[in-house]
């Protein structure tokens, strides 16, 4: 097997072949202010323009040394193209939906020309520009929100979950069926314009829901999907997901993306024949607080037991020292 | 007696909302004190709800709509106390930092304060420090409740302790944080008084350190 970045991270997507060491990747954003300042790009440029959201990604993998590339950087693209009002942030502040055009759970109504939405645009094109620059090299990852997410976005979070408790269960899957199809159209997009692999970012997270929750309304779709999309799929789903490890592996993702909260020796035992991991170098307390020491001692423990692409446990904290995010670079060239 | 304070507690933990008024109205009907109803059914209640919700029995849905169900109880009996108020713990701002539009969090710990006898300012979310500052300045709270869901904002809250230090506010009031992200260890480390992994917990931290202070 030739020993590249692009390489090692497939490989490591489907449990395969291992190299001499294991790959570095991000399945979400390692945007921060340094590196930011080395690519010459900030935000809320990095969302907004295809140059911009690809130079800052080429940065992960030229400043820090990441073996992937991951342009989007924000949770809202979808939620913009389907008219929600976003606020995009600026170098200091990540972008977020200010209004919720759902929220009395009214119709969605998906605009036929929704990959084309500026916001949807600019992210194909960026991972086309990766593609050109990088493509079989390194690889590239792009991302997209599931349904439960973008429920969030469009009907508000608490409107949402008030709705699952007060068991209103037609409403909720309503909901969920009207949003599936962007999904699957968004992730196919990627795939056809330069992504390896696509993550799926669904928020069903312990601090939330229950695995009861996800069982009954999204596991079922989450199989949907899969059994739609064309190329290897990442499911991230952040916070303590301990107690729903097995109900991810069912739903035909080939790898999980996880937390610091869930201990990677007992994700690696109970699912990793599954599915591959990949994570979980704590951020608030190792990345952003702590020293690189703290951070490679952590990025060791995962590759020690056996997590198949090392890196940050969700989006980075802006003000994260790329010292801290290098010393998982550097964990990884000790070799498995 | 007894028996209408448990059904009322019972209806707050399964989350009956739709009956919730009613049942409130028959125990009010039949005599009940209506503090009793508060201290011994719906605060007992939501103690109930935040112990299953911190072990993992239930979740945020069923948190909300129990908080939804006790709001609706307390928003009948209140009117029908002395003054048309029970006796303040102690007030309590609470906001969601600058950069965070998350707020379920915070909903929740600001209506089981509420429920719990505290009045509570809700400043909402994306709260600029300086805003901050000159709310805290006009109310004079007892407590600052901080709220952070993610970990690109939890640093917010220090530059809010470090603003109020910085403008001699610090000691005049407790500041408590929570949120996903954040736990004891970030909590001492930026110099809060202290951190609920809940909103049950924020409640019980709230009482604490309303009582120590006097």
């Amino acid at each position: 097997m030739k020993l590249n970045s692009h390489t090692l991270v497939m490989s490591a997507m489907f449990g395969g072949r291992r190299g001499l060491r294991p790959p570095v990747g991000n399945p979400t954003s390692i945007a921060c202010h340094g590196l930011m300042e080395r690519a010459g790009v900030f935000f809320p440029e990095a969302h907004l323009n295809s140059d911009a959201m690809a130079e800052l990604a080429l940065a992960g993998h030229e400043v820090v040394g990441f073996d992937t590339v991951m342009p989007e950087y924000s949770v809202v693209q979808e939620a913009a193209a389907l008219g929600a009002r976003v606020d995009w942030g600026d170098w200091d502040k990540m972008p977020d939906v200010r209004e919720f055009p759902n929220a009395d759970f009214s119709d969605i109504v998906i605009p036929s020309d929704f990959l084309e939405k500026p916001s949807c645009r600019v992210l194909l094109d960026a991972l086309s520009i990766l593609r050109r620059h990088v493509g079989g090299r390194v690889a590239i990852i792009g991302k997209v929100m599931g349904p439960w997410t973008m429920s969030y976005h469009m009907v508000g979070t608490q409107n949402f979950l008030l709705a699952v408790g007060m068991g209103e269960s037609d409403k909720v899957t309503k909901m969920l069926r009207q949003l599936m199809p962007i999904t699957v159209a968004f992730i196919n997009a990627q795939f056809a314009a330069g992504a390896d692999i696509v993550v799926l970012a669904d928020h069903a997270t312990r601090n939330l829901v229950g695995p009861y929750h996800y069982e009954q309304y999204l596991l079922p779709i989450h199989q949907e999907i899969m059994a739609q999309v064309g190329g290897p799929i990442i499911l991230h789903v952040c916070g303590n997901c301990s107690d729903r490890l097995e109900l991810f592996a069912q739903s035909g993702v080939d790898a999980y993306h996880f937390e610091w909260q869930v201990d990677s020796k007992e994700a690696v035992r109970r699912i990793g024949d599954k599915v591959s991991l990949c994570g979980n170098v704590n951020n608030p307390q190792a990345l952003l607080q702590g020293t690189p020491e703290e951070v490679y001692k952590q990025a060791r423990y995962a590759i020690e037991s056996g997590v198949h692409l090392i890196g940050p446990e969700c989006a980075i904290p802006l003000a994260t020292p790329i010292e801290n995010l290098k010393a998982i670079v550097e964990a990884a060239r000790q070799g498995y | 007696m007894g028996d209408h304070l448990e059904i009322i507690k019972s209806a707050v933990i399964s989350g009956k909302h739709a009956e919730i008024k009613a049942l409130v109205q028959s125990a009010i009907d039949a005599g009940l004190d209506p503090n009793r109803i508060i201290n011994e059914a719906l605060i007992p209640a939501m103690d109930v709800v935040g112990k299953d919700f911190g072990s993992g029995k239930i979740f945020v849905p069923e948190m909300l709509v129990s908080a939804v169900t006790m709001k609706a109880g307390v928003d009948i009996v209140k009117p029908l106390l002395a003054g048309g108020q029970s006796r303040s713990y102690g007030t309590v701002i609470m906001a969601t930092v600058k950069g965070d539009l998350h707020d379920i969090g915070k909903n929740l710990v600001t209506m089981m304060l509420e429920g719990a006898g505290f009045k509570v300012v809700d400043l909402g979310v994306d709260l600029d420090v300086q805003k901050l500052i000159e709310q805290v300045k006009a109310i004079r709270p007892d407590i600052l409740g901080l709220s952070a869901l993610l970990t690109t904002t939890m640093p917010e809250m220090q530059k809010v302790i470090g603003e109020l230090k910085a403008q001699g506010l610090r000691d005049k009031f407790k500041v408590i944080v929570g949120g996903a992200p954040v736990d004891r260890t970030f909590a001492e480390k930026i110099g809060a008084d202290g951190y609920g992994a809940n909103a049950a917990e924020a409640v019980q931290l709230a009482r604490r350190l309303t009582e120590t202070k006097g």
